[in-house]
C-alpha cells in the first residue's frame, strides 16, 4: 500500500473517531435554546399554561401569539399535538378540558 | 530521505482526521436542537416562560403547580428571579400589570417559605396549617393536580391588594443613613400584624405630574412590603397610594452629616399600615 493510500486510510479513521467524539461521546451542550426546541411534554405543559390563561382571559389573540412561539405550522396544529400527547400521558380531565376549550376556540377562529 | 521521515505522516493523517471530525460534529453539523429542557432556554425565552407561569398562576391560583413549573427553569431562587424580572420589566417601561403578576407569584412563594420557616417569620396558626407534610399530601410536586387545599391556603395568604382595607400613614420621616449609599424614598406597607404586603401601588409625583408608579414586593430580599425609589436631592416629591387615596406630600431628602462632619444626602422613610 502506498504512503498516500495509508495516509487517507488513517485520515478517514481519524475522521470517524472525531465524529464519534463530537456526536456521541461529547456532543455540543446546548444553551440558549428556543421554545420550539422543547421536548413534547414541556411543549404540552406550555400549551396548557396558555389554555389556563385563555380560560380566564378569553383573549384568543394573546393565546395565538404565545402558541406561535412554538413555531409549529399553526397554533391549531400546536394545540392538536398537545391534546394528543396529553391524552397519551393521561392528563387530568380538567386539564384536558382546558386544552380542548382552547382547541375549539382556535378551530372556530380558523 | 523517505525512510528518515518514518511514520509521522500516519500520525498527521490521524490528527487531521480527528480535527475534521470534531469540527464537523461540533460546528458544521451539530446534533439538532430538539427535545431540550426549559433550563436550557435563552434568557429572553426564560422570561417569557416565567411570565407565562405567573399568568397561569394568576388564572388558577395553584402555587404547587407554579412552583413545579418554575423549578424546570432551574433558577437558584425562583422567587428572586421573578422579582428581578418584574424590576427589569418596569425599568424597561414594560406593562405594569405584567410586573405585578410576576411580583405576586414571587410574593406567594416568599409567603410560603416564610410560613414553612417559623423561626424566621413566626406566623402562628398559619404556619401550623401550611406544614410541609400538608403540601406534600396535596400534591406539591404534582403539576397534574390542580385542585388542592393548598390552593385555598395560598389565596388566603396573598390577598389581592384591592380586597384589602385602605392604608393609613403610620410614619413619614427623613433619615440619615450613610450605609444606604444613595438617596432613597423607602416605603414599607404592612398589615395589622406587621407582615409586609406585596403589590401595593405607589405613585411618585413632582407637583401634579406623576413620574413613576411602582409596587411593593419587587425586592423580596428586603421584605415583601418594601419598595424604594431613587430620589434627587433638592426636589420635593409627593408619594401617593392610589388604591387607598392616601397622599404623603412634601417628601424631600434631608442634608445629613457623618461622624467626620462630611455632608451627604439622606433618605426618607414612609410606613403605611392597615388600621
Amino acid at each position: 500500500m502506498s504512503r498516500w493510500t495509508l495516509f487517507f486510510v488513517v485520515l478517514l479513521l481519524g475522521l470517524g473517531l472525531g465524529l464519534l467524539y463530537g456526536w456521541v461521546i461529547n456532543p455540543v451542550s446546548y444553551q440558549d435554546t428556543t421554545l420550539d426546541s422543547l421536548r413534547i411534554d414541556y411543549k404540552t405543559d406550555y400549551t396548557l399554561m396558555v389554555a389556563e390563561v385563555y380560560h380566564q382571559s378569553n383573549d384568543l389573540d394573546w393565546a395565538m401569539n404565545r402558541l406561535t412561539l412554538l413555531k409549529n405550522e399553526s397554533p391549531l396544529h400546536t394545540i392538536e399535538e398537545s391534546l394528543k400527547f396529553a391524552s397519551q400521558a393521561e392528563y387530568t380531565l380538567p386539564d384536558m378540558f382546558l386544552l380542548r376549550d382552547l382547541h375549539n376556540a382556535l378551530k372556530e377562529n380558523n | 530521505m523517505d525512510q528518515n521521515r518514518g511514520n509521522w505522516y500516519l500520525l498527521t493523517g490521524l490528527i487531521l482526521g480527528l480535527l475534521m471530525g470534531i469540527v464537523y460534529s461540533w460546528v458544521i453539523s451539530p446534533i439538532s436542537q430538539v427535545d431540550t429542557h426549559p433550563s436550557l432556554l435563552r434568557t429572553d425565552y426564560k422570561d417569557i416562560y416565567r411570565l407565562l407561569i405567573s399568568r397561569a398562576y394568576q388564572a388558577n391560583n395553584n402555587l404547587p403547580r407554579a412552583e413545579a413549573r418554575l423549578n424546570l427553569i432551574g433558577d437558584d431562587e425562583p422567587a428572586l428571579a421573578l422579582a428581578a424580572q418584574a424590576q427589569r420589566f418596569l425599568a424597561e417601561g414594560g406593562d405594569h400589570e405584567m410586573a405585578v403578576i410576576l411580583a405576586n407569584l414571587s410574593a406567594a412563594l416568599q409567603s410560603r417559605e416564610a410560613a414553612e420557616n417559623p423561626p424566621v417569620h413566626p406566623t402562628g396558626t398559619a404556619a401550623a396549617t401550611d406544614s410541609p407534610e400538608n403540601t406534600e399530601e396535596n400534591g406539591e410536586n404534582n403539576p397534574d393536580n390542580p385542585a388542592t387545599s393548598t390552593q385555598e391556603l395560598v389565596s388566603s395568604q396573598t390577598p389581592p391588594p384591592t380586597e384589602s382595607p385602605p392604608f393609613i400613614l403610620q410614619e413619614s420621616l427623613p433619615i440619615c443613613d450613610p450605609t444606604l449609599g444613595e438617596s432613597l424614598v423607602q416605603i414599607v406597607a404592612t398589615n395589622g400584624s406587621g407582615d409586609g404586603i406585596p403589590g401595593v401601588a405607589i405613585q411618585i409625583s413632582l407637583g401634579i405630574d406623576p413620574i413613576e408608579i411602582f409596587y411593593t414586593g419587587l425586592k423580596p430580599e428586603l421584605g415583601l412590603g418594601y419598595a424604594d425609589f431613587s430620589a434627587e436631592p433638592g426636589l420635593t416629591y409627593q408619594v401617593s397610594f392610589p388604591d387607598s387615596g392616601l397622599i404623603v406630600p412634601d417628601v424631600e431628602v434631608p442634608a445629613c452629616q457623618n461622624e467626620s462632619d462630611e455632608s451627604y444626602w439622606g433618605s426618607w422613610e414612609i410606613y403605611i399600615t392597615h388600621p
